[in-house]
């Protein structure tokens, strides 16, 4: 294997192979996740949608390699990942994750933050990395001189960009977007995925965008994954999934959104009132 | 008696922090109007729970905080009120519904003794067998299954949809004439949110309850208020019927918020640009709308 | 900076405690210019005074043996010191280290570190400071020893509850799936974290090593004769009240001085390095 694995290729770039997991807590089984399968294409934005107890996280975590599976197999570019990741491994896939306060360390300063993944796998010399720091705060649209502050004094989308930029220094072609935007106000939101869509085109990559938000999956994502008590109950085209929905639970999530517009609201009369069921 | 519930007059909000003023509010004016939803709708660090804890006179206690405007219930001046007459009114005559419905119950008393307490604050001689009786009888009322299961369980023993269905329940049981909701539901799943923001608004139009609804969510505003407040940095930008802010926005802020909501039927991610100085544009008043009720 | 100068200067009590420490420090360091009679720190006998109530130029008054009360209290807690920063800065490092590596590594290391952790917790301190220096023969050195040997536990127990929660925050997620190892987690990631709160105990563990090892001496395990120190001083004393209260009153209240001006201090400490986080 090279030092970084492939990333200009046509096929699947992550496979999910027959996957389950299954924790053990006590003498109880609890199964999170059971007989996933999908392939996700190299540039595409795939999202994972699912309420809490669906095992999207779950997901996102066997993908990132915090825990192996206990069944089936993931594989990057054509080889499996094993259980316990090389740096190879880790460089590959990159995270960003929901909680903007909680995934910096407010001890460190932006800078160290963003050095830590360069020092980590060798990116540039010692001597550029200073540099190469304040390219990646530039290219998510924050100041150079952010790299001496302390997280505590940046909004919650600055912090946010930041923990873009540290999935980009790794220079991964597949990043695992965990509710990116999902602790931010809508106008902060709106330009974050405008961020992360440039991001996407510029450097071709891949996300997994894990998310419950079905209005931001309906403009952001390629295809979408709806995952359910563990189980992929569909899997669709997004332009599909939202005009022909084909599981009665997708088509209850669609009409649970709230919407601010008519067009919307005809668009969920026609897929049904939400199931009174509680959950 | 006045029709207005609640009147907010010219509330402004300060803490002294460093030695120095930061103004929170200025010169908020809301009213309610018997039986109405209001939403008071913006981003975090705009102001409005802050505003929501004042009216419930939960913020009066903090040293820091300088509070002046005029803040009238049912035509009465809160103002006036000794802190013992306004810990009268909570939970009585005015009641609220918090964010995480779990962390607001109690975990160490079950569900029935819970209800049972609220009970006795609008009516304080009540036995605990009537109190069983009649919060069965309102369990049963949102078509909760088994109440008497539900009334013996504790919070954890429950989910949190049904925790949320409890404390919309135990809000109204008094039967008050203002609920102030603080994004209730936003912990909650999409189609738990669903199911009760509709039970909420079939339990106040039964009871002829106002509502200040707080919420960041303007979908929600959509489903719910008759009315809405834009809040934007501590400022009233927009008002009117929730019809005609939605379809119909003026302000420059409303613009950029409703531009912002990606949109169920698609058309892309909006680009948002990073200029705000155009949000300090004066007030806009769609004037009362058709659906404000006397 | 400003902020926490704010805070000392704002509270009178920390003001206090700066002081009461100042005094401690001042008078340990520079004990042989402000003793009036420096040699009383080892074997004098002088008779002629012996047992002599406060006054001039005896201020705390003299001992069974006519050295100087005031004299001895100074050199006394020179040693004070010396063990307490001794005992701290061993103990520390050790419940430190345990805490961390128990905490973020989890499973079996976990397991055994903290049960050793919890064998020493459960036997009382004093009990195990006694058995120590009784199987050992009772000198300063040995007298670190005892001590340190019953307070890393504290600190591996304190560090190993903040790593747990520090453990769960994203950046640690974050540090994990960019590659960094265990030990740069461990050391540059989640220690910084602990380090507020393990300096704010250290500074309120500093007045209570000085009262253990005042209980050995007490208990005449500690430091012996004739090397000064606070808690001998209240055992020899004891004896001899009400009669010759100075005997035991100047070396008790030197004893409650120091303890109440690290007390003060730690939790000055606690507010301004809480407040950080």
């Amino acid at each position: 294997m090279s030092k970084t694995m492939s990333k200009t290729m046509s096929g699947p770039i992550l496979k999910v192979d027959k996957v389950g997991k299954t924790f053990v807590q006590g003498v109880h089984q609890v199964e999170a996740l059971a007989d996933i399968s999908f392939s996700v294409m190299a540039g595409e934005c795939f999202a994972v949608v699912g309420e809490s107890g669906s095992g999207k996280s779950t997901l996102a975590n066997l993908i990132l390699g915090i825990y192996p599976p206990t069944t089936g197999t993931i594989s990057y570019a054509g080889e499996p990942l094993p259980a316990k990741r090389q740096l190879v491994h880790r460089r590959a896939i990159q995270l960003v994750q929901q909680n903007p306060l909680s995934a910096l360390n407010p001890k460190r300063t932006i800078g160290a933050s963003l050095r830590l993944a360069l020092d980590v796998h060798g990116i540039g010399a010692p001597s550029e990395r200073r540099d190469i720091v304040g390219g990646l705060l530039e290219e998510v649209g924050l100041p150079a001189e952010f790299a001496s502050r302390a997280p505590a004094a940046l909004s919650g989308g600055q912090r946010q960009r930041v923990s873009i930029a540290r999935a980009l220094a790794c220079q991964s072609a597949l990043l695992v977007l965990d509710e990116p935007t999902s602790a931010l106000d809508v106008l902060v939101q709106a330009r974050v995925l405008k961020l992360l869509e440039k991001l996407r085109r510029k450097h071709n990559l891949t996300y997994i965008f894990i998310t419950h938000d079905l209005c931001v999956v309906r403009n952001i994502a390629d295809r979408v994954a709806v995952f359910e008590k563990g189980r992929l109950i569909e899997l669709a085209a997004t332009e599909t999934l939202f005009t022909r929905p084909q599981t009665p639970y997708t088509r209850a999530l669609i009409s649970a959104v709230p919407v601010v517009s008519e067009e919307e609201e005809r668009l969920r009369q026609r897929l049904g009132e939400p199931q009174n069921a509680i959950g | 008696m006045t029709a207005l519930v609640l009147e907010i007059i010219n509330l402004n909000l300060s803490f002294a922090r460093h030695g120095e003023q930061t103004a929170v509010l200025h010169d908020v004016c809301l009213s309610i109007a018997r039986g109405e939803r209001v939403a008071l709708v913006g981003e975090s660090g705009s102001g409005k729970s802050v505003t929501a804890r004042i009216v419930l006179g939960l913020l009066g206690e903090l040293a820091s905080a300088r509070i002046t405007g005029e803040i009238r219930f049912e035509g009465q001046d809160l103002g006036a009120l000794s802190p013992a007459g306004r810990h009268a009114l909570r939970g009585t005559k005015m009641s609220m519904i918090f964010q995480d419905p779990t962390s607001s119950l109690n975990p160490a008393y079950t569900i029935g003794a819970q209800f049972h307490e609220v009970l006795r604050r609008g009516a304080p001689k009540i036995s605990a067998k009537a109190a069983k009786e009649r919060a069965g009888a309102m369990l049963a009322g949102i078509s909760m299954d088994q109440p008497d299961r539900v009334l013996g369980s504790y919070p954890f023993q429950l989910s949190g949809g049904m925790n949320q269905r409890v404390m919309i329940a135990m809000a109204l049981a008094n039967t008050p004439s203002l609920l102030i909701a603080d994004e209730p539901g936003t912990a909650l799943d999409v189609t738990v949110q669903a199911q009760t923001l509709k039970l909420m608004r079939e339990l106040v139009e039964d009871n002829g309850t106002a509502v200040l609804f707080i919420t960041h969510n303007i979908g929600v505003v959509r489903e719910f208020a008759d009315r809405v407040y834009v809040l934007y940095r501590g400022r009233i930008v927009e008002k009117g019927a929730t019809h005609a802010v939605l379809t119909d926005a003026r302000h420059p802020y409303t613009r950029a918020l409703l531009a912002a909501v990606p949109r169920l039927t698609g058309g892309g991610i909006a680009d948002i640009g990073e200029e705000t100085d155009v949000f300090a544009a004066p007030m806009f008043d769609h004037g009362p709308g058709a659906e404000a009720r006397p | 900076m400003r902020r926490t100068l704010a805070i000392l200067v704002g509270n009178p009590l920390s003001l206090l405690g700066l002081f009461l420490v100042g005094i401690v420090i001042f008078s340990a360091v520079f004990a042989d210019f402000i003793a009036p009679f420096p040699e009383h720190r080892g074997a004098v006998v002088d008779f002629a005074n012996f047992n002599q109530p406060p006054a001039w130029p005896n201020i705390f008054g003299t001992d069974l043996v006519g050295r100087d009360l005031f004299s001895r209290i100074l050199y006394a807690y020179r040693i004070s010191l010396v063990l307490g920063v001794v005992v701290l800065s061993i103990a520390t490092p050790i419940g430190v280290i345990v805490g961390l590596v128990a905490g973020y590594v989890g499973g079996k290391t976990e397991y055994v570190l903290m049960r050793i952790t919890d064998v020493f917790l459960s036997i009382p301190p004093l009990v195990l400071a006694m058995a120590i220096m009784g199987v050992l023969e009772p000198t300063l050195t040995n007298g670190m020893l005892a001590v340190t040997s019953m307070w890393w536990p504290w600190y591996a127990r304190l560090v190993y509850n903040l790593t747990r929660s520090e453990k769960e925050e994203g950046y640690v997620l974050a540090a994990e799936v960019i590659g960094a190892s265990r030990a740069y987690i461990i050391f540059r990631e989640i220690l910084p974290n602990c380090v507020p709160a393990i300096i704010t105990k250290m500074t309120l563990d500093f007045g209570f090593v000085i009262i253990i090892a005042s209980s050995l001496s007490f208990l005449g395990l500690g430091v012996q004769p004739p090397t000064p120190d606070l808690g001998s001083m209240v055992a020899g004393g004891a004896s001899y009240l009400p009669d010759s209260w100075w005997l035991t009153l100047f070396p008790a209240l030197a004893i409650l001085i120091a303890v109440f001006g690290f007390n003060l201090i730690g939790d000055a400490l606690r507010e301004i390095l809480g407040a950080d986080q």
